[in-house]
């Protein structure tokens, strides 16, 4: 197991080193540099060429292209992630101010994504062609098909207009910052962007146990004369858990995707919202922070699932 | 049905296997299936009433998308403006007929190129296997690696706003998981014993792999085109809400639902963003219906 993890982690190296390398190729490729933006039209007038040039050299602008790849490498392994190029605060302190937002606001999600969704799906396919299985799969159905945004909307409109339960959006009003002073602004984010992804959690892991209770050995167990509740919960259950448990994994990247545009809706200062407003300004240090810092969670993420269904699946070797 | 009815049944069916008959009758068990299906007649209906009236939505509205009247902002719906209009006196319906203009043609045509690209490289990759395979195995893998809409962000801000490169930004990032599902399907089909007969034959590699194996991964490529098609939308509505999809000026369903953002807007003037968003959640949702259908239909393990 610990021979795998640590094979796992080294295949990773080459991958990171080429997709680091990528996002700063398209990071270079982007129109314009950081001085026209920290610079104000009306400014702009009265700088000269010349300063404007020292301005660029100061800011390791003129070196070229690979140099500035290998030195901002260098900096990241040193743990220095460079600075914002509009405020000039060093990105990993952006990044520690707005990370652990993203994270409540992801695992919030992720928890409810993943609980609500398989026990919907498992109660579904426990109780195929019921009333039940059936709302719960039109109500999939349109949860697939709604823009995540909207749905924000609709529940700004229902829960903060109307019914006047929850705040409109921010994080947490100034004084009151303990975790459930501020749990009225998580919720409505957090089911929002835990309910966009629990639809597809829930048709997968209906569809999965469907299969499980078809297969042999439920007859088996079932003709061993086991309890229904047992056949059902410890025979399908644990197996039909392994492709769930990858399709989560998987969803990882929606999640991250999710959380960009939730985080918007809901003015939640996170991660998303600062991508957001560096891809706007071509703050190009943050831009890339956070690109890497992604696909790094995907590709962890991935590797955990591995790990995952190695332990769900015996059929799953190691090797 | 009695013993003797269902008896002259299989006289029937194997008569006309026999005689090559049968094969008409498979063709239309996919059609057959596909009418069974509810849901799938209800999502057709649905993407053929849309499409039209978007198509020929000058036919269906008097009003141009773009024309303001400042006399006339944030009216409620009424019999000249059956959805009301915007901030600055545009007809709503008129704006929603002529953004699904773009909004389909963004996602239909993003869907049908990132199919072109992905399926002709998973196609022969996936027959050919070794460097070359290898080699686009490993490209997708690390676009894939991305979130969507970051890579997507970045990208924009590369080439620039506009419709075009919105597309073309969509197939570069979409045709990997459709090379994903044809390359799985050609591993499987490259097992079976007619495309050994036809390596002896000396059959050119890439005829093998565009004649005679692709017909017959055709099912699961549709159903995917169709997934696709729904994602671009939805994509294309997500990016214009962060300000980073079709230009404003254009309008999309992505466009119009922007000015939600607007919290006067989203609280006091309904008809501006509902309507709107209802018809993206109708449109996928139709589009949704017909790719299951499709799946049912393709899928032969699957009876009924």
């Amino acid at each position: 197991m610990i021979n795998f993890i640590i094979r796992k982690i080294l295949a990773l190296i080459p991958m990171l080193v080429v997709i680091s390398f990528l996002i700063f190729l398209g990071v270079e490729l982007m129109p314009g540099d950081a001085v026209d933006f920290m610079i104000s039209p009306e400014a702009l007038s009265t700088v000269s060429p010349a300063e404007l040039e020292a301005l660029r050299d100061e800011l390791g602008l003129n070196d070229p292209f690979i140099v500035r790849y290998f030195i901002w490498l260098a900096n990241i392994l040193r743990g220095d992630f460079g600075y914002s190029l509009q405020s000039g605060v060093p990105v990993s302190q952006l990044m520690a101010n707005t990370l652990p937002a993203t994270l409540e606001l992801t695992v919030a999600a992720l928890l409810i994504s993943t609980l609500l969704g398989s026990l919907l799906g498992v109660v579904s396919a426990l109780r195929k062609g019921s009333i039940a299985d059936n709302v719960l799969t039109v109500a999939g159905m349109i949860g697939v098909a709604i823009p995540q945004f909207l749905f924000g909307l609709v529940m700004i409109v229902v829960f903060v207009f109307n019914l006047e339960w929850l705040p409109v959006g921010g994080r947490m009003t100034p004084g009151r910052e303990l975790f459930f002073q501020r749990l009225e602004y998580l919720v409505l984010p957090a089911v929002v962007l835990g309910l966009a992804l629990t639809a597809g959690v829930m048709r997968y892991s209906r569809a999965s146990m469907l299969d499980s209770l078809n297969k042999d050995y439920i007859k088996t167990a079932r003709s061993k004369g086991l309890k229904e509740w047992r056949i059902n919960l410890i025979h399908g259950l644990r197996v039909a858990m392994t492709p769930v448990a990858v399709l989560i994994g998987f969803r990882l990247p929606m999640l991250i995707g999710g959380a960009v545009v939730i985080e918007q809706v809901f003015q939640w200062q996170g991660v998303g919202q600062l991508f957001v407003m560096a891809v706007r300004s071509q703050n190009t240090p943050i831009i890339m922070m956070i690109a890497f810092f992604s696909v790094l969670m995907v590709l962890v993420s991935s590797i955990l699932v591995d790990i995952v269904t190695a332990i769900l699946d015996p059929r799953v070797k190691l090797s | 049905m009695g013993t003797r009815a269902l008896q002259k049944k299989m006289d029937q069916i194997l008569y006309r296997e026999q005689h090559g008959l049968l094969k008409s009758s498979n063709k239309s068990r996919a059609l057959r299936k596909i009418l069974a299906n509810k849901l799938a007649i209800i999502g057709l209906v649905l993407f053929v009433a849309i499409t039209i009236l978007c198509v020929f939505a000058p036919l269906f509205t008097p009003y141009q998308p773009n024309s303001i009247d400042l006399r006339n902002r944030l009216a409620p719906p009424t019999f000249g403006h059956l959805l009301g209009t915007d901030q600055i006196g545009r007809d709503i319906w008129t704006r929603i007929l002529f953004g699904g203009r773009i909004s389909i043609f963004v996602g239909l045509g993003s869907a049908l190129g990132a199919a072109l690209i992905g399926v002709s490289l998973g196609t022969y990759a996936g027959y050919r296997g070794g460097l070359l395979d290898a080699t686009v195995m490993k490209i997708s893998e690390i676009m894939m690696s991305f979130p969507q809409i970051i890579l997507v962000s970045i990208l924009v801000t590369i080439v620039g706003q506009n419709l075009w490169n919105l597309m073309y930004i969509f197939i570069l990032t979409g045709w990997s998981s459709m090379y994903r599902m044809a390359r799985s399907q050609m591993l499987s089909i490259r097992e079976q014993e007619y495309i050994q007969a036809l390596r002896a034959f000396g059959i050119s590699k890439a005829i093998i792999a565009f004649k005679h194996m692709l017909p017959n991964a055709i099912g699961p490529i549709f159903v995917n085109i169709t997934l696709s098609t729904a994602m671009f939308i939805l994509q294309e509505a997500a990016l214009s809400f962060l300000g980073l999809g079709v230009p404003l000026d254009q309008p999309t369903w992505g466009n119009i639902l922007n000015v939600a953002q607007d919290l006067t807007i989203l609280r006091e003037s309904w008809w501006v963003w509902l309507p709107v968003g209802v018809a993206i959640t109708v449109f996928v949702l139709a589009i949704n219906f017909i790719g299951d259908g499709l799946r049912d239909a393709a899928d032969p393990t699957l009876i009924g």
